[in-house]
């Protein structure tokens, strides 16, 4: 093995119930450089990262080498002390304590001793600022620092630790243009101490500036290790796209009138200026990275999350909706991201979870809800949506992924709605469910509903969406017609700011 | 200078004194050092639970079973007074066993069956009360043995003049609850149990990415407060020289209401022994106050039923305008 290695992963898989996040990967790090991670949405990279930090334990079989040294386990304690320090993107620090003792916590929690010393504690946290060249009061409470402050006190804390390996994941995310300049001439330094740093981002610019090597995965498998001058934009990008699950396309049959118009819709510190109309019988895919304000966007629509400004015109008419129930009464059904905490009640039976939206039009002759149409309705929605095993009774997470997804569709579909809105609506189900889901999407539409589908995964796009928009930092980038576009284009316009070359309908 | 002033317990110390001010323009006798004396002996065991009460609440925690472990404390060492020796220092260590075992059944339950806090003390609450009533079918205990009985009489420090050109000393309780405060002090300060205690309060999840093991500290924490729950049974056995089962029905709402008045977080975090001091202080002064001031009980509970949910409200509108502020990103 290398003299210079830091680290070496063999091996290295990770499988959750129904999905495996990561196959057989391999990866290696040496002293000193500045390494890159790329991948899309779900690649794995966050599960990589988590092994890292001794946070998840890989499957076995797995080879784990720091400096040429094989570690069988690795926890959070026993990974800070090999020297591997992440900084999470909301920095794992403590609002509630000090800038010294934020900095010096994990260097405490080594020492043998119980015991904790104030005065070490704020030399340790000197010292690890001065190497960085900034200038913190030690003693101010950390919840009264800006951000770009606090990201400072976590690498100081990392160099606290003694870090070997820096973990940055997302780390220029929340910092202005200034900040990042800060950021990388500290990253600059470290590098000179033979400090390595992994760099996680989706920011192209910012990777192509700073890291000297590349690693891509996808689909959570090793694609590749490349330096610098044998990268550029065009040729990392189709590194990470190209995912190998392929989706038999299920265009439109005939699009109708208008029903949905957005205009301007903008609101502070999530998206801007976002526009775009749907029609009866289409599927709209929204995509773009995660956190480039798709989610926000369609809360807005519905009312959950109010924007500052903009219209919702709904059958030419502007819509005035205030909540959910508003938007159920102007026909808009809304399958939210995470079917489990926001979809489904799953300690209840299937019939309560697909009823609950429509209890009031349940009511018999007595003005009391009536158990009988209760049961009737779930029956039907059972039978129409094909969900399996189909007992009324059974409760919700008793059933698979997919037929819980079902379960949240059928749900919104009992309201009756005109419009439906599904956010990421396959994530976590196996490709089998995914297929399914995207046929009943299309049977939808092909009904004359229309629906706004967001999702990370361009095959999924790619495969049902008529129209396709792709959102990049709170803004819609780049507008494509569903049966021309390619991954590699839609990937383009998520991640570069100069796109643009989509075909505006 | 400056910095104390800056201090949040400045708020506290200046509203006490504001009382005091006002109580005493109305009824001269508070300030009175028998008064005085009454008040600090009245509090004591409020204090001492108090400061219990707020390492709980550090961790973002409760708990409602204070009254139930005290109780059953006081229960196990009266009996065993009046049947095997009188003997202070056996008291004691018997408290504090009873307390602990009973605090650490509460920390397994809120750290590794993850039952939240406010609903896992109160069944232990429950069970325990309903316990103690079968076991004593609410009969006292009256029959303390006199070496007990004495030892709660003794003074210490008996210089202070008492006003009328005597001498009077400082009750021997008062010896517990600066133990009470150093102990707890010293963990919450210079240990890093204690330092992992606001940890956890501050931000759970990163206690356990740097290594904190959370579930041992919780078992700490509420064990720890069931100590101190053992040390204040005997205390108040010391004082009261009787053990009535139902003495502590309802203590926990005082003892949550001084601590929040002290400045503790609810959401957990922050919260500092002086600050908690000064809430027990400022709650027995107004309770003392409107007692004075011939205010009848229903409304002493109404008005601190009000301050408590008042400074709660000012707590979390803060905390919902701080992280507001943060969440700010800016858009290409």
């Amino acid at each position: 093995m290398d003299k210079d290695t830091f680290i070496k992963l063999e091996n290295i898989s990770k499988t959750f119930p129904g999905v495996k996040a990561l196959d057989n990967l391999q990866f290696e790090v040496k002293r000193g450089e500045v390494h890159a991670l790329v991948g899309e949405n779900g690649a794995g990279k966050s599960t990589l990262i988590k092994i890292l930090a001794g946070n998840l334990q890989p499957d076995t079989g797995a080879k784990i080498l720091i400096e040429g040294e094989e570690c069988h386990t690795l926890t959070p304690l026993t990974s800070i002390q090999k020297g591997i320090i992440v900084i999470y993107q909301d920095f794992s620090l403590f609002p509630n304590l000090t800038v010294a003792e934020n900095i010096s916590i994990s260097n405490q929690l080594g020492c043998k001793s119980g015991q904790i010393s104030w005065k070490q504690m704020k030399e340790t946290a000197k010292r690890a600022l001065d190497t960085l060249g900034v200038d913190i009061d030690i003693n101010a409470t950390l919840d009264t620092l800006s951000t770009a402050k606090q990201q400072l006190v976590a690498i100081a804390r990392a160099l606290a630790c003694d870090a070997k390996l820096i973990i940055m994941d997302e780390p220029t995310s929340t910092l202005s243009k200034g900040e990042v300049e800060t950021l990388f001439k500290i990253i600059r330094g470290l590098k000179e101490r033979g400090i390595s740093i992994l760099f996680v981002s989706h920011k192209l610019e910012e990777l192509f500036e700073i890291s000297s090597i590349f690693t891509v995965i996808r689909d959570g498998q090793y694609i590749g290790t490349y330096p610098l001058k044998e990268m550029n934009n065009d040729k990392l990008i189709s590194l990470m796209v190209g995912r190998k699950v392929e989706f038999v396309r299920q265009a439109a049959r005939n699009i109708g009138e208008t029903i949905l118009e957005v205009k301007d819709l903008s609101k502070a510190g999530c998206f801007k200026d976002v526009s775009f109309s749907l029609h009866r019988g289409e599927i709209l895919g929204i995509t773009g990275l995660v956190g480039a304000g798709r989610t926000e966007v369609v809360q807005a629509i519905c009312g959950i999350d109010k924007a500052d400004s903009g219209d919702v015109l709904i059958d030419g008419k502007r819509a005035i909706i205030h909540s959910m129930t508003d938007a159920v009464k102007v026909g808009i059904g809304y399958v939210p991201e995470s079917r489990l905490t926001e979809g489904l009640i799953l300690s209840k039976s299937v019939e309560e979870n697909i009823t609950i939206t429509i209890l009031k039009k349940l009511k018999g002759k007595n003005g009391l809800l009536s158990l009988k149409n209760k049961k009737r309705q779930a029956k039907d929605w059972i039978e129409k949506l094909n969900i399996k095993p189909g007992y009324p009774d059974m409760t919700a997470q008793k059933l698979s992924g997919g037929n819980q997804q079902r379960i949240v569709v059928a749900k919104w579909l009992a309201t009756n709605p005109e419009i439906l809105i599904v956010d990421e609506p396959t994530n976590g189900i196996d490709v089998g469910a995914k297929s399914e889901i995207h046929t009943l999407l299309r049977e939808l539409a092909d009904k004359g509903m229309g629906i706004i589908m967001i999702s990370s995964e361009l095959p999924e796009v790619l495969a049902i969406s008529d129209t396709i928009l792709v959102m990049r930092r709170g803004k819609i980038n780049a507008v494509f017609d569903g049966e021309t576009a390619t991954q590699k284009s839609i990937m383009n316009a998520a991640i570069l700011s100069d796109a643009g070359s989509g075909i505006v309908c | 200078m400056k910095r104390i002033f800056k201090k949040k317990e400045m708020g506290l110390v200046i509203l006490a004194l504001l009382l005091m001010t006002v109580i005493t323009s109305v009824n001269g006798s508070f300030l009175s050092p028998m008064n005085i004396i009454n008040i600090l002996k009245g509090n004591v065991i409020l204090a001492i639970v108090s400061v219990g009460m707020m390492v709980v609440m550090i961790t973002g925690g409760i708990d409602v079973s204070v009254a139930g472990i005290i109780a059953a404390t006081t229960l196990v060492i009266g009996n065993f007074m009046v049947s095997v020796t009188g003997n202070p220092i056996l008291a004691y260590i018997l408290g504090i066993m009873t307390g602990t075992v009973l605090g650490l059944l509460n920390g397994l339950l809120v750290a590794f069956i993850q039952i939240p806090p406010i609903v896992a003390t109160l069944g232990t609450y429950s069970v325990m009360s309903g316990m103690m009533l079968y076991l004593t079918k609410g009969a006292y205990i009256n029959n303390i043995p006199q070496e007990f009985i004495d030892f709660g009489k003794t003074t210490f420090l008996n210089i202070l003049p008492d006003g009328d050109g005597g001498v009077i000393g400082l009750p021997i309780q008062l010896a517990f609850l600066a133990l009470t405060i150093v102990i707890t002090w010293y963990i919450m300060k210079y240990t890093r149990t204690g330092r992992g205690i606001f940890a956890i309060g501050g931000n759970t999840i990163s206690a356990q990415r740097i290594g904190y093991n959370v579930n041992r500290i919780l078992v700490f924490v509420y064990g720890y407060m069931g100590f101190i729950c053992g040390l204040a049974a005997v205390t108040h056995v010391s004082i009261m020289r009787q053990v009535d089962p139902n003495a502590f029905n309802g203590y926990e709402m005082k003892v949550i209401a001084a601590v929040i008045l002290g400045g503790v977080n609810v959401m957990g975090g922050e919260g500092s022994i002086l600050g908690t001091l000064l809430g027990v202080l400022l709650f027995a002064v107004i309770n003392n106050g409107l007692t004075l001031m011939q205010v009848s009980t229903y409304w002493q509970k109404i008005i601190l039923g009000a301050i408590m949910v008042f400074s709660i409200c000012f707590v979390v509108i803060q905390k919902r305008r701080a992280s507001k502020k943060h969440a700010k990103v800016d858009i290409a």
